[in-house]
């Protein structure tokens, strides 16, 4: 039998100091954790949880920008009550595997979370559970069907299913002005889980409107040669080319030149060929003239015109200061919908007066879609002055009107578009109504 | 079959890109017994090199040896402001193998702002395309080829008939021994360091070239790349390595061929997992190579 002497509890008075400390310091940890009423106090934080590194490193600055230009329409226009923006990278290398400790740690250590934003198809999937579970309103950049039928409440994404890009790129390839129709495609598309969500659509699509696949070729990123693939392409002899293979586009196009005697075949690209590294890593690998002969890519129909593009524009160029790249992603469409996302979110703050996510999370589709009677914003300081003026508001952002469904998704039509020499997107034409009709029967 | 035949030239590319930067990482590895797995950033870094003079409208050939005298130079620097202090304080096999680890991570990290995310491409590198018997190569490829035979031929030269190769191999079979002897083993540490660096920076112009358009990120590729090579040769052994590079080469281009070319890479590396399990030294080196490099 063990007696408790005076030591002992001495001992264990002093034990408890400690374990009271921590109760303190947790305690006060959770003052700054969002409660219900109230825009609390302190920074917030937008994580920007993305590739930074790796084959997809391309993607993750697109998206930093976003927040980096969205961080001074709110906080030089009173914050969020007050509260000022700040943006943190959290790099997922593109990979699962490194995207869920990314998410973990992003959480555990940020109780100022506001949104997040980014999360592209090479992580979506691992981490939105995560980050819905920790009940943070999100942006997420992926097209993977299975979030066209989502649970998940926090999840919302600003673009359509890549399913719909990959319907406008077969509408492209058959009824895009200044060529004939082709009826001969490759697909080269990267062997990431979001470049191959095309190829089953686009086949379905392009074959049942009379084309033919050609060769059918996942590719390795960051492979150091594509010679034999390219060989193997060249000899199902394609008149096309449908591709998305960020980070090796420049490789495997350059291959395709140099086989095929200096001469470029026709190559169609994702919305997410519209971007300034893959802009600048194919013109280095083909050259300026073949790139703005030969390809022709899809895009949603954003008009960079107007109150919102405006602002937009102003403090993408001012993020220079901090990221020198940011300005190149002046036509980019998934910065202009994070930075809408993120001004969205900070409005139904403001509209609920409320630090606590479950409370303004609801809020913000309701601001994306409007009700009836609704006062059309166009900027997050006209936004604040309407709510204050006690008017229920829509936000139209830079990348123009959003239309949620119920399950979080917001769609919005395609356009054919190609690049100038200096990398801006041109308008190339449209697909009709009727057009577009076939092809979304087409693909199923 | 036209295809194969094809599929043979571009492995024949493939192998001299490989076996370069193969021989410079088991030569330093068979020297100097230090994995250093910073082999591959040394290479990105010198393709970096290349590109900067490259683009400042100096010819890559030139910007070549601009990234071979880097990497030699960085590669000497390396181990002589990092990696020798560590060995001096004693610092375990595993140990330096982290310590390379960390060396990789910086640089990656240090150099991601300085040359950043997007990948690049050198100018005018390509050169006419040939054609013969199936095989299609373009001149700068035949070029790389034969760069690669005379360095191959250079290295044999240099281990087998000179004094500062016969130092090497002595230093490598037995240090103490060596010193014991008369040799000056920390200067012939120092030179193994400087042509093993040439090697790397030179192997890192090479694949950039090879590949195009190269990014930042491919540094981790060149070294898993020469590092197979170098184990599935045998670990210290520049023949080995050699060999290494040509069964990689070849094995890789030939099943894109035949197979899916997205696990073109699995099925070399499935070669080199095969091999080890039947021939844990690899193909070249006795057994116990690895031990007996200390």
């Amino acid at each position: 039998m063990k007696f408790q002497t005076a030591a002992s509890r001495r001992w264990i008075a002093i034990r408890a100091i400690p374990v009271a400390g921590l109760l303190l310091l947790a305690a006060c940890g959770a003052s700054n954790t969002p409660t219900g009423g109230g825009l609390g106090s302190g920074d917030l934080l937008v994580g920007v949880i993305a590739p930074f590194t790796g084959a997809d490193a391309g993607l993750g600055p697109a998206y930093y920008a976003a927040c980096l230009a969205a961080a001074p329409s709110i906080n030089s226009n009173g914050g969020v009550g007050g509260r000022q923006i700040k943006c943190q990278q959290f790099d997922t290398r593109g990979e699962p595997a490194d995207a869920v400790p990314a998410a973990n740690q992003m959480i555990a250590s940020n109780s100022n979370l506001m949104a997040v934003v980014g999360c592209t198809s090479d992580e979506a999937a691992t981490v939105a559970p995560i980050i819905d579970r920790a009940h943070i309103p999100m942006f997420c950049m992926t097209g993977q069907s299975e979030f066209n039928k989502t649970n998940l409440k926090y999840f919302h994404r600003l673009v359509p299913a890549d399913v719909y890009d990959a319907f406008a790129m077969v509408g492209s390839a058959l009824y895009g002005p200044n060529h004939a129709p082709y009826k001969n495609a490759a697909l080269v598309f990267g062997d990431d889980i979001g470049s191959q969500a095309f190829v089953d659509p686009a086949t379905k699509a392009f074959t049942k409107l009379g084309g033919k696949i050609a060769i059918n070729q996942p590719i390795k990123l960051g492979a150091s040669s594509y010679r034999t693939e390219v060989a193997a392409m060249l000899k199902s002899n394609p008149d096309v080319i449908l591709t998305e293979a960020l980070g090796s586009a420049g490789t495997y196009l350059k291959e395709v030149k140099t086989q095929n005697g200096g001469k470029m075949i026709p190559f169609i690209g994702t919305s997410a060929t519209i971007d300034p590294t893959w802009f600048q890593q194919v013109r280095d690998a083909i050259g300026i003239d073949d790139l703005l002969k030969y390809y022709a890519g899809v895009d949603l129909g954003y008009t960079f015109t107007g109150t919102a593009y405006s602002e937009f524009l102003t403090n993408l160029n001012a993020a220079a200061s901090t990221f020198a790249d940011a300005p190149k992603y002046k036509q980019r469409g998934s910065t202009l919908h994070l930075y809408d996302g993120i001004i969205m979110t900070a409005l139904a703050m403001v509209a609920t007066n409320s630090s606590d996510r479950t409370v303004y999370n609801p809020k913000i589709i309701e601001i994306a879609n409007g009700t009836n009677g609704a006062t059309v914003v166009n900027t997050y300081k006209d936004g604040v002055a309407a709510l204050k003026a006690g008017k229920s508001i829509r936000f139209v952002g830079a990348g123009g009107e959003n239309n949620f469904d119920q399950y979080n998704n917001s769609q919005s039509g395609y356009i054919l578009v190609a690049y100038d020499k200096d990398g801006n997107e041109v308008t190339a034409g449209k697909l009709t109504p009727d057009q577009t009709a076939k092809l979304i029967a087409a693909g199923g | 079959m036209e295809l194969y035949v094809a599929a043979l030239g571009f492995g024949l590319v493939s192998m001299s890109v490989i076996a370069i930067a193969a021989v410079g990482f088991t030569m330093q590895f068979g020297i100097t017994n230090m994995i250093n797995l910073a082999y591959g950033e040394v290479m990105i870094s010198s393709a970096y090199v290349a590109y900067y003079l490259n683009k400042a409208g100096i010819s890559i050939w030139i910007g070549m040896v601009g990234g071979a005298l880097f990497g030699a130079v960085f590669s000497f620097l390396l181990n002589r402001i990092v990696y020798a202090p560590f060995l001096r304080k004693g610092t375990s096999h595993i140990g330096m193998v982290i310590v390379s680890l960390a060396v990789s991570l910086m640089m990656a990290n240090v150099l991601l702002p300085i040359v950043g995310y997007y990948s690049v491409s050198y100018q005018d590198t390509t050169g006419g395309l040939l054609r013969a018997g199936g095989i299609v190569l373009t001149t700068n490829q035949i070029v790389i080829i034969g760069l690669a035979v005379v360095l191959m031929l250079g290295i044999h030269g240099l281990l087998r008939y000179t004094r500062l190769g016969k130092a090497m191999r002595a230093t490598a079979a037995n240090p103490t021994l060596a010193r014991n002897c008369g040799i000056p083993t920390q200067r012939v540490v120092d030179a193994v360091w400087l042509i093993t660096g040439a090697l790397c920076g030179l192997a890192g112009v090479i694949a950039a070239m090879n590949s195009d358009s190269f990014a930042i990120a491919n540094g981790a590729g060149f070294l898993i790349t020469a590092l197979a090579a170098a184990v599935l040769g045998g670990a210290g052994q520049s023949y080995g390595a050699m060999i290494g590079a040509v069964i990689i080469g070849i094995v890789t281009e030939l099943s894109a061929a035949a197979w899916a070319p997205e696990y073109k890479e699995v099925v070399a590396f499935g070669i080199l997992v095969a091999v080890m399990v039947l021939r844990p030294q690899g193909l070249l080196a006795k057994r116990g190579a690895l031990a007996a490099a200390g």
